[in-house]
């Protein structure tokens, strides 16, 4: 039940057709895990929880640094060296206090990973590497959690929707393909656009309005302002999803 | 032997005069990027290892369809178009 106050707060997008208060009471219901909290991070915790997602559970290990700020946008000049977690907790709440934050100080790994979503419906990809990527479009795969993975090279950025057993998974696409681990240039503008097309994707499909970007890698070319399409297949033979059936 | 259309990604372009779209021929995708080559030496260490092969953080589609698992060995017909797209992780 909505309160007065959610009410008047969601009052302009409850006038959405096909949202209404009931998107809006499947968004309070519903338990979001952001993995990550820098460049995609952001953005995507900030539209979620204005948005009002019920519960959203931030995971991150690391600290604020000055270098994160041309892109990091939940964390200001004040915060350098406090935990981001700690400050992104604190942001949000100030944010919206109706929705609950939590936030977990650790290194998303294999050993953690499925207690981490235990619990939750929905995973945001805001990772800033492909391995652990790997890891969270595993673990969705065997929970049936659906995935939405974002990542992001300087103005370029990827996007995709994942629902576990009925459309092409992350393996799928980039069939478990390791790019080096190193510092890599990025403008903040391009989280910025990723990040907010997956939280777009995730109010999508909690309300269950719109046609979600799955089977289709979004590319977005921020230089020459194109976003073009690199359609995928679920693969039969998929090592991650290739057992759960679904499209061939 | 058909005419194909390579889109290169915007940090290509320099590789190749600028040009967003490159025309090109050939049978199968290996044989339009060999072609490519031709015209644009600077694009080889752009697209192939010291070795040859495609680099792993590369992938192609045709007619906006990905072209895995063939890649290169895909076969295509005049009017195709590719579209080299890399791999990104940032986050």
């Amino acid at each position: 039940m909505l309160t007065p106050s959610e009410l008047e707060r969601y009052d302009r997008q409850i006038m959405i057709k096909g949202f209404g208060k009931k998107g809006q009471e499947k968004l309070k219901q519903a338990k979001v895990i952001i993995a990550g909290s820098g460049g995609l991070g952001s953005p995507s915790s900030i539209y979620l929880a204005a948005a009002g997602v019920g519960m959203i559970r931030i995971i991150d290990h690391g600290s604020v640094e000055l270098s994160n700020l041309n892109r990091q946008v939940l964390y200001w000049d004040e915060d350098i060296g406090r935990r981001k977690v700690t400050s992104a907790t604190e942001k949000l709440r100030r944010l919206n206090p109706e929705v609950e934050i939590e936030a977990i100080e650790e290194t998303i790994t294999e050993a953690n990973v499925s207690q981490l979503v235990a619990g939750f419906d929905l995973i945001v990809d805001a990772m800033d590497n492909l391995p652990t990527r790997y890891l969270l479009n595993k673990v969705a795969l065997e929970r049936d959690i659906p995935f939405f993975h974002g990542a992001v090279y300087g103005f370029e950025g990827r996007a995709m929707t994942i629902i576990p057993g009925k459309t092409a998974c992350l393996e799928c696409v980039y069939h478990g393909i390791a790019i080096p681990e190193e510092k890599f240039p990025v403008i903040g503008v391009a989280p910025a656009v990723i990040g907010c097309i997956q939280a777009a994707e995730v109010i999508k499909y909690i309300v269950g309005i719109g046609e979600l970007l799955t089977d289709r890698l979004l590319i977005y070319d921020g230089l020459n302002l194109m976003f073009s399409e690199f359609r995928v297949r679920k693969d039969p033979d998929c090592a991650q999803c290739g057992h759960l059936g679904g499209k061939k | 032997m058909g005419i194909i259309k390579i889109k290169l990604p915007s940090y290509m372009r320099s590789f190749a005069n600028n040009t967003e779209v490159v025309e090109v021929n050939g049978n199968t995708i290996g044989e339009c990027l060999n072609h490519l080559v031709k015209k644009f030496p600077g694009m080889k260490k752009q697209l192939f290892s010291k070795t040859g092969s495609l680099f792993e953080n590369i992938i192609i589609s045709v007619n906006g369809e990905s072209a895995y698992p063939e890649q290169l060995a895909k076969p295509v017909k005049d009017g195709d178009e590719l579209n080299i797209v890399f791999i990104v992780g940032g986050g």
